[in-house]
């Protein structure tokens, strides 16, 4: 007569556990995620600055842009030089025009991560997406454009 | 012949199997562990520093901001903002006051750095650019967060309009 577990019951309950447990780690993983994210996306001082940096732009015909995919703009598309003082003043190393709705498909990016929690606003036709690096790290944040027909 | 317990194989098949379990369980932590050293920095302060960057930054572009001034004793650093209704910001180390309400650090490893930096750079067609930090020392944390106070305002320069061209601390 058995008075101890068998191996056999010994790994249905491992079994169990192990399963429970990564559910766990799924969560916790998830969550590590978002909290990351958080982090990293729309921090009050660049969304200011980017609102500076559109309004700038604005003047010197970001309005007139249009585009139906994601594109990566530069100060030599518009005519000042005062582009290149601001994006070097705020940080701002890359800069997107972005048409509302529009997330793009390669997914592993950053910036396409960040575009992949992008809300579908109607008053807008575009997002100005800006990247920003503070300290090694990269930032977003996004704004949203009207075109001018 | 009866078992009265585990075989030694079924004891190794059994420890293999935690070690697994516990090996998956450390990653998590590992991952826990770089939150809680981002969270260190109490997420009170960082609700207070999102307020006080967007009530200063509204009152620049609802008041209109003309001029500022800045004026540093040993222990604080005053802004005087010129707008519509002129408006006071003190800087502590312990704490900020804005127009008269105070937003006192709770972390206790962070204070205020008196050492702000200051700019004012004049752009193409009458525009100019104004911006300050205020940096944020937090002692034994390396955060990936934004930290720091930053302020930005884009005027334009019309007969009031008076900064200091540089400030250093």
């Amino acid at each position: 007569m058995k008075k101890g577990f068998a191996l056999l019951e010994t790994i249905i309950v491992i079994t169990f556990v192990s399963v429970s447990l990564l559910l766990l780690y799924g969560t916790f993983t998830s969550l590590v995620q978002n909290s990351k994210r958080n982090i990293l996306y729309d921090d009050v001082s660049h969304i200011y600055q980017l609102y500076y940096f559109k309004e700038y732009l604005e003047m010197v015909g970001l309005n007139e842009m249009s585009t139906k995919e994601i594109r990566l703009l530069s100060c030599d598309d518009f005519s000042t030089s005062s582009c290149s003082t601001l994006t070097e003043e705020f940080g701002i190393t890359q800069f997107y025009l972005v048409p509302m709705g529009n997330r793009g498909e390669q997914e592993n990016d950053a910036m396409y991560s960040y575009l992949s929690t992008l809300p579908h606003d109607q008053d807008y036709d575009y997002w100005l997406v800006g990247e920003f690096l503070e300290e090694d790290t990269y930032h977003f944040a996004s704004i949203g454009v009207m075109h001018d027909e | 012949m009866s078992k009265k317990g585990f075989t030694i194989l079924e004891l190794l098949i059994s420890l293999v199997l935690v070690s697994i379990v516990l090996l998956l369980l450390l990653r998590v932590m590992m991952s826990l562990e770089v939150i809680n050293h981002d969270t260190t920095y109490a997420s009170d302060d960082e609700i207070a520093r999102t307020e006080l960057i967007q009530n200063i930054e509204s009152d620049f572009l609802e008041n209109h901001l003309n001029g500022l001034q800045i004026t540093q004793n040993e222990d604080q650093i005053n802004f005087s903002f010129l707008m519509d209704q002129e408006k006071e910001l003190v800087v502590e180390k312990e704490q900020i006051t804005y127009d008269g309400e105070v937003y006192a650090l709770k972390s206790s490893n962070a204070s205020y750095d008196l050492c702000i930096t200051y700019q004012y750079q004049e752009l193409e067609n009458d525009y100019y650019l104004v911006t300050f930090t205020i940096p944020v020392l937090i002692d034994g944390v390396n955060t990936t967060k934004m930290d720091d106070l930053q302020f930005t305002y884009l005027g334009l320069k019309n007969e009031y309009t008076h900064y200091p061209s540089s400030f250093s601390c």
